[in-house]
């Protein structure tokens, strides 16, 4: 039986009320993809190590010729495998040119046991991309929104930067862009060059000013958008030297990461608040 | 009062709200780096100022239809003060909200891009509407004191007392005026009625703003909005009565009486608010799951637990009970109680939303990562504490000139309603 949301059992029911949502989604640009145009796709290495990552590749670029709706963006994460080497979030850092303390992905470190018998176990934490946000419905100008394949994304351009959505995220996933840089305010240094590079997040070129967005707006993971819609994995998945991170489309039956979110040791956090998030932990 | 002590206070607080303006204007210069908020602790002291300026201005609209809508005659001098403060309370409070924003230039998005989902929407709808009730209301009582004042008075005078009468002429017979302000009193009433809900609406509604998320167990409760309600109510209480232990008039038979009255409706709201806030306590402490007591062990006895002991319990709680108990013949210490429990209740605020913060939602995700931005503590910095110590009193600053221009509280003998 199909589940009817609540978000969508409101939506049905605003629809037959009368046009209130008006102004909700008109206005906003879609973005290629949304539209249904097509980019060319980078041609597959073949790898003969990693099979996984050429696997995930492939999977990828199917996915993207079926049309937005039709896609849905999953992360599995298996825990044991990580070894906590943070490059993750090196990467993602380079990536999206984050700001000091915007981070998106995070590695969580725990010691567990008691000596001797002791051990480590790391948990890589990102936006969960819950199918149910809290985040998206409280947000007062609608900046925040779950797209049809599943990301929930941010439109720096509307955001107002009221943080109602960090307070409403149960994972503390989301981050305030401060408006600090590494460099500056630090002795007599001024911006560093590698600061005012271009940000490439959702296919946008931003450059960090004061007061320019997306200085002053609230951030947070998009299992890199740009990359994606581009035909690339993620870059904490690519730079993963474990083959921790598994990325795909779940309503692929055929793909790996299916295959591996039906496994009877995959958990999800904090389930019992209802977000139903799509990032998945293989223990 | 003495106009010397009014001239120093005026001195004082519009000092303070110039360095006030100052700071402000860095902070919107500079941006959101110069408070000490993190990505994990995304509200402190500005919004806690905010929800206790919405509590306050509700507070005092309601204690307003106290005399207007269910005709407590005696309280009616208190009146228009109270409605004053509902109005200035207000404004200090969308201040708050709006220089917390990371692009306060955007703030019309809310109304252009409103969501209909988001509780804070609504809630800015809610306040838009509020406002104009309170501005309606009180012209309507002023109406006829200020074309009095306009008729009266010399030419600057004049046009300013001109402009806010909005042209209204005072009518030619005794009779007429009577039936004139009969009217006014009627609209009143009806703007009253209409107005409790819409003040319940802005308060309940600030409460619902935490009240609905699940992210944080402590917020997610029922009972908070109930309790954003009843606080509104003891810190609108407290104002009126220390307010109208200041300008009242002391010669007045009746003025130990009303302030009486004001104690004691101060008294009954503390005793609901305490009644309920223990109620979340006892709940919470009997089931003990470790995710709603961590946030009640940080306000009991983390790092900031004398605001909870010495400002929540003590001013808004202990002090003004001992006050009515033991003297309660003295309106000078009724009005201290009520100073205490205005003030006392801003811990109130504090102690809602901050240590809701404090506590990580994922385990051990404050180790995860290192940087002051990604901190699960807080603490407000300089530029945090003088824009709202400044704002306060430029607030009160205008408070007090508008309190001396208009006809608040000594109207004029012919019109006094």
């Amino acid at each position: 039986m199909e589940r009817i949301t609540r978000r969508e059992l409101l939506k049905k029911g605003t629809m037959v009320g009368a046009g209130v949502a008006v102004g909700s989604s008109i206005g906003r640009k879609a973005s290629a993809a949304e539209k249904g145009e097509k980019t060319p796709l980078p041609k597959i290495v073949e790898r003969s190590r990693d099979s996984n990552l050429e696997r995930m590749e492939k999977e990828l670029q199917r996915a993207l010729q079926k049309p937005l709706n039709e896609r849905h963006w999953v992360y599995v994460i298996d825990v044991k495998k990580c070894v906590g080497c943070a490059a993750c979030i090196a990467a993602c850092q380079t990536e999206n040119r984050t700001p000091p303390g915007v981070v998106y992905r995070p590695v969580i470190h725990e010691e567990l046991g008691k000596y001797p018998n002791v051990t480590r176990r790391h948990i890589p934490r990102l936006c969960n991309h819950c199918d149910n946000p809290p985040c998206t419905p409280v947000c007062p100008v609608d900046a925040t929104y779950k797209r049809a394949d599943g990301i929930v994304v941010m439109d720096y351009n509307r955001c107002i930067g009221c943080r109602y959505c960090l307070s409403a995220c149960p994972y503390n996933s989301r981050l305030f862009d401060f408006g600090e840089f590494y460099a500056k305010g630090k002795g007599f240094f001024p911006i560093m060059p590698y600061e005012n590079v271009h940000t490439y997040e959702y296919k946008v070129n931003w450059k960090r000013h004061k007061g320019k967005s997306p200085v002053g707006n609230v951030r947070k993971c998009h299992f890199c958008l740009h990359r994606i819609e581009r035909g690339l994995l993620p870059a904490c998945l690519v730079t993963c030297l474990g083959g921790v991170n598994y990325f795909g489309d779940s309503n692929d039956s055929k793909s790996l990461v299916s295959k591996l979110i039906s496994q009877p040791n995959v958990i999800r956090l904090r389930e019992e608040v209802g977000t139903d998030p799509q990032v998945y932990y293989l223990l | 009062m003495k106009s010397r002590i009014i001239n120093w206070f005026l001195l004082l607080t519009g000092l303070g709200g110039v360095i006030g303006i100052g700071a402000i204007v860095y902070r919107l210069v500079e941006g959101m780096k110069v408070t000490w908020l993190t990505s994990n602790f995304p509200w402190g002291m500005w919004i806690s100022y905010y929800i206790y300026f919405i509590g306050l201005s509700a507070g005092s609209f309601l204690f307003s239809t106290l005399i207007y809508v269910f005709g407590r005659k005696e309280l009616e001098k208190a009146g228009r003060l109270a409605l004053f403060s509902a109005f200035f309370a207000l404004v200090a409070g969308l201040i708050f909200i709006w220089m917390d924003l990371g692009h306060p230039w955007r703030f019309f998005y809310v109304i252009t891009h409103w969501n209909y989902t988001s509780v804070l929407a609504w809630e800015i709808l809610f306040y838009i509407g509020y406002i104009v009730v309170v501005l309606v209301e009180l012209w309507y009582l002023m109406r006829a004191d200020l074309a009095l004042m306009r008729d009266e008075s010399s030419a600057g005078k004049r046009a300013f007392y001109g402009a806010l009468a909005l042209g209204w002429k005072t009518p030619a017979t005794q009779e007429a005026r009577d039936a004139s302000r009969q009217r006014a009193l009627r609209v009143v009433a009806i703007l009253g009625a209409i107005g409790i809900p819409l003040a319940i609406c802005v308060h309940g509604g600030t409460g619902a703003i935490f009240g609905v998320v699940k992210a944080r167990p402590y917020w997610y409760s029922a009972i908070f909005p109930i309790i954003f309600i009843t606080s509104a109510l003891v810190s609108g209480a407290g104002l009126m009565t220390f307010l109208y232990a200041l300008v009242g008039d002391k010669k007045g038979s009746e003025y130990l009486n009303i302030i009486r009255s004001l104690a004691s409706w101060l008294i009954l709201f503390l005793g609901i608010d305490f009644l309920l806030i223990g109620a979340d306590f006892l709940v919470n402490w009997y089931g003990y799951v470790p995710d709603h007591m961590a946030v009640w062990e940080q306000i009991m006895f983390g790092p900031y637990w004398y605001v909870f002991w010495l400002v929540q319990m003590g001013l808004a709680m202990v002090v003004p009970f001992l006050i009515y108990l033991f003297k309660k013949n003295s309106a000078t210490w009724l009005g201290i109680g009520g100073l205490s429990a205005v003030i006392g209740i801003v811990a109130v605020r504090f102690n809602f939303v901050i240590p809701a913060f404090a506590v990580s939602p994922v385990p051990l995700l404050d180790k995860a990562f290192h940087d002051a931005r990604f901190a699960f503590s807080y603490f407000p910095s300089l530029t945090e504490w003088v824009s709202s110590l400044g704002l306060i009193s430029l607030v009160t600053f205008i408070f007090v000139l508008i309190y001396r221009l208009l006809p608040i509280v000594n109207v004029p003998k012919e019109y006094s309603v």
